[in-house]
């Protein structure tokens, strides 16, 4: 067991460095392989080109919202504006900002495969007070972090995300340090991942239901049930209490607070001169709350807005919104024993619902997924996702250069490739969900079934 | 008006540049030489219409003499000339009462509030002898019966560059410097009959008028040189318009200090300009007043901030696990 640890582990190394040089091959190509052009990884909240269009027009000593070509965070723009100006003679321009990014995926690997052992120690410990010791060795084979992290590393979206100069791996940095604190009970880094988060792109916000029940809870649990039946079984007195840890609840919001007043008296400062925090307010959030910005990318808001009649735009904001929020209600009842893949499944809605969506987005959620490998690992139609996401992620730039370059095609080729990547993501989160509650209803029936054969005996 | 084109003539040993002195020190035919009527437009004629504004419709404005009722006109005329004519392009002359009325017609239209005509030709006085308009003043070389001469000749070139009474001028328009605030009646005062061989006549009884009284810069203007460098103009980076959108709570008398520590353009010596009370307060504030302005822009505060929040964040996780 020791042997195989460390030799999975070595491998994990390997991979991981490996994917990192593959990285860095790619970045050195000039210009990025096309790869920030194209709509599926650049939108206009993610494109370094826009960045640094938003860091000139600050140079210039206007403001960096003027003529809607920059929509992000003012800090983003002191940190990654003067890489972007920063040139390099005879290497591809740049580059500081790829290794920037190269970096910002190494660190998410590493706090991916941290938060999947933290999350698979818990795991274990839970089955081990429910007498399922068998179960965990069977299961522990997978080393669900070094999976999870190298998953992550190996993506073709992320590569791709990272390579095409987007600025999604920050954002999904800020997401997963947030989720990480939360695993392991940082408060003060569990707050500060979910305001700057929530602070770069707005829909991180709604992760902090699960972060409260990762900080209140713990880690991942079978549902409350089993430890029922396990209480009755023994008599009353179980080892395990699952009580809601109030104390931790005020410490996240005492430092979410500490947090969002300090990013926001710094972006005030940073924007004061020219048009103050409402104007940065409106630029931000307004541009993606009311989607402005009507360029094709890989999500299903552009062609409807397009289309829609001004009267109605502001209703169907609030609709196409409201069918992420509608959603939060329903899953945390449901899924509230187990906060890590609640926030599994909102980052999962959210890239499919937001209104630029990207790859980037998506190569989050798929470095998550594998998070719950062992728990997932009947999960229905998974070649059939499988293959349609390499057929997506294939045909959407094809269907693009029909439409846009070579004009034999029109909008709604693209924009069937974009609904079909938005079908595989519902499908993948629905089957990930009912295979997850699976897993827990076969853990009841086996905790049950032992306490059949132990009452028989 | 040139009527013959000296620097570019094929007999020119320097082509394109014309020489006012043996020394050929100064090209008169530099960059920011203008020449609006050259060749064979230069005729009585032509004169005369720029004099009195009269032009055809199709005469651009670069041809126009475009003054008005508060203009102070230069008009300088040289060549051969002799009892009240002026000859032009050895074919034409212009007759002192044509200038007259010329100028007659100048004075009504509104076209001039004051006139100097300095004229260098033989029996130059003759030619402005019959003006009666107001507000002119007028010089000539010579006298009625004498001969205006050249100065030297120059015998690499082959002529005589410059004319005794034109060489006289200059020279004293090069003694003064930009401060002189020299007056007309310095400069009339300045022409020796003898160095002259002539005696240069002028009228001033149209002048209303002292001579003390007018600078030389009411009719000449200087010649500003530029220098280029390569060195780049050094701005100091307070920006003015950010400088009064700055909000820090001052009191007055810090905020007008300020304002004169700025304006003397780094001058480090603040204990002068402080009142001596509150003298050690003041400079502490402008102490700190100095370190934000070192900052240079906002983006450093923000810099500061941000680097601020790892550390913070650090130990904040540090204390808590």
């Amino acid at each position: 067991m020791e042997e195989e640890k460390k030799g999975s582990t070595s491998g994990f190394w390997r991979w991981a460095i490996a994917s990192v040089l593959f990285r860095l091959i790619l970045v050195f190509f000039p210009k990025n392989l096309h790869l920030s052009s194209r709509p599926e990884v650049s939108t206009p909240l993610t494109s370094l080109r826009r960045l640094s269009e938003g860091y000139w027009l600050k140079q210039s000593s206007m403001s960096p919202y003027a003529g809607s070509m920059y929509h992000g965070s003012p800090l983003l723009l002191s940190i990654l504006g003067p890489l972007t100006a920063l040139r390099i003679e005879g290497q591809p321009e740049h580059l500081l900002c790829g290794l920037f990014f190269i970096l910002a995926d190494i660190v998410n690997a590493m706090l991916i495969r941290a938060t999947g052992q933290c999350l698979q120690m818990a795991y274990s410990q839970r089955l081990k007070a429910l007498d399922l010791v068998k179960l965990s060795a069977a299961s522990g084979t997978i080393q669900s972090g070094n999976l999870a992290a190298l998953v992550y590393l190996w993506n073709p979206f992320t590569i791709v995300a990272c390579v095409g100069l987007s600025t999604s791996p920050v954002e999904n940095l800020a997401t997963i340090l947030s989720l990480y604190g939360a695993c392991t009970g940082l408060v003060p880094l569990a707050a500060f991942g979910w305001v700057i988060a929530t602070h770069m792109s707005l829909y991180p916000a709604i992760l902090i239901v699960p972060v409260i029940l990762l900080l209140g809870y713990g880690p991942d649990a079978p549902p409350r049930k089993v430890f029922l039946q396990k209480e009755y079984k023994n008599g009353g007195q179980s080892n395990v209490q699952v009580i809601f840890s109030w104390r931790q609840l005020v410490h996240f919001v005492f430092w979410s607070i500490i947090w969002g007043t300090y990013v926001l008296v710094l972006c005030g400062i940073s924007v004061k001169q020219y048009a103050g925090l409402q104007e940065m307010i409106r630029r931000t959030y307004g541009f993606i709350l009311t989607v402005e910005d009507l360029s094709p990318n890989i999500g299903v808001l552009w062609y409807f807005f397009a289309e829609v009649f001004d009267f109605f735009r502001s209703f169907f904001f609030i609709v196409f919104h409201m069918n992420i929020l509608f959603m939060i209600l329903p899953l945390a009842i449901r899924l509230k024993h187990r906060p890590a893949f609640l926030a599994f499944v909102y980052i999962a809605i959210t890239a499919t619902f937001k209104s630029y969506p990207s790859v980037g987005d998506s190569a989050l959620y798929f470095g998550l997924l594998a998070l719950f490998a062992n728990e997932l690992a009947d999960i229905k139609f998974s070649f059939f996702l499988f293959c349609g996401y390499i057929g997506v992620s294939l045909l959407s730039p094809v269907m693009h250069n029909l439409w846009i370059w070579r004009g034999t095609g029109n909008a709604n080729f693209y924009f069937a490739t974009g609904m079909a990547y938005a079908c595989l993501q519902i499908i993948l989160v629905v089957e990930s969900v009912s295979a997850m509650l699976d897993h827990d209803r076969m853990l009841m029936k086996l905790v049950a079934a032992r306490k059949h054969v132990d009452s028989k005996s | 008006m040139l009527a013959d084109d000296m620097a570019c003539n094929a007999r020119n040993k320097y082509p394109a540049q014309v020489f006012n002195n043996e020394n050929h020190r100064l090209n008169l035919y530099g960059d920011n030489v203008e020449v609006d009527y050259r060749g064979y437009e230069v005729t009585v004629e032509n004169f005369l219409r720029v004099l009195t504004g009269r032009h055809e419709t199709a005469v651009p404005r670069s041809k126009r003499l475009l003054s008005d009722e508060g203009s102070h006109i230069l008009l300088y005329m040289t060549g051969h000339g002799g009892d009240e004519f002026l000859k032009f392009q050895d074919s034409e002359e212009l007759q002192s009462h044509d200038l007259a009325d010329a100028v007659k017609q100048m004075k009504e239209k509104g076209r001039f509030k004051e006139l100097l005509i300095m004229v260098d030709t033989c029996q130059a006085a003759t030619l402005f002898s019959q003006l009666h308009s107001p507000g002119v003043l007028a010089i000539g070389s010579s006298l009625k019966g004498e001969n205006s001469y050249s100065h030297h000749l120059d015998s690499d070139v082959g002529v005589s560059v410059v004319d005794r009474f034109t060489f006289y001028t200059l020279a004293f328009f090069e003694r003064l410097n930009m401060y002189d605030n020299a007056s007309l009646s310095s400069l009339f005062s300045s022409y020796n009959p003898s160095l002259l061989l002539s005696t240069a006549y002028y009228r001033t009884d149209l002048y209303p008028r002292q001579m003390e009284q007018v600078p030389v810069t009411n009719f000449f203007g200087s010649v500003m040189e530029t220098i280029h460098t390569d060195h780049p103009y050094r701005y100091s980076k307070r920006k003015g318009s950010s400088k009064g959108k700055i909000e820090m709570s001052l009191d007055q008398a810090v905020q007008d200090e300020k304002r004169r520590i700025l304006s003397n353009l780094g001058d480090q010596n603040i204990d002068s300009d402080t009142k001596c009370p509150m003298g050690s307060m003041i400079h502490m504030w402008n102490s700190i007043l100095d370190e934000i302005e070192k900052f240079e822009d906002r983006d450093t505060l923000v810099y500061y901030g941000l680097v601020m929040m790892l550390p913070l964040l650090a130990v904040s996780s540090w204390l808590s696990s």
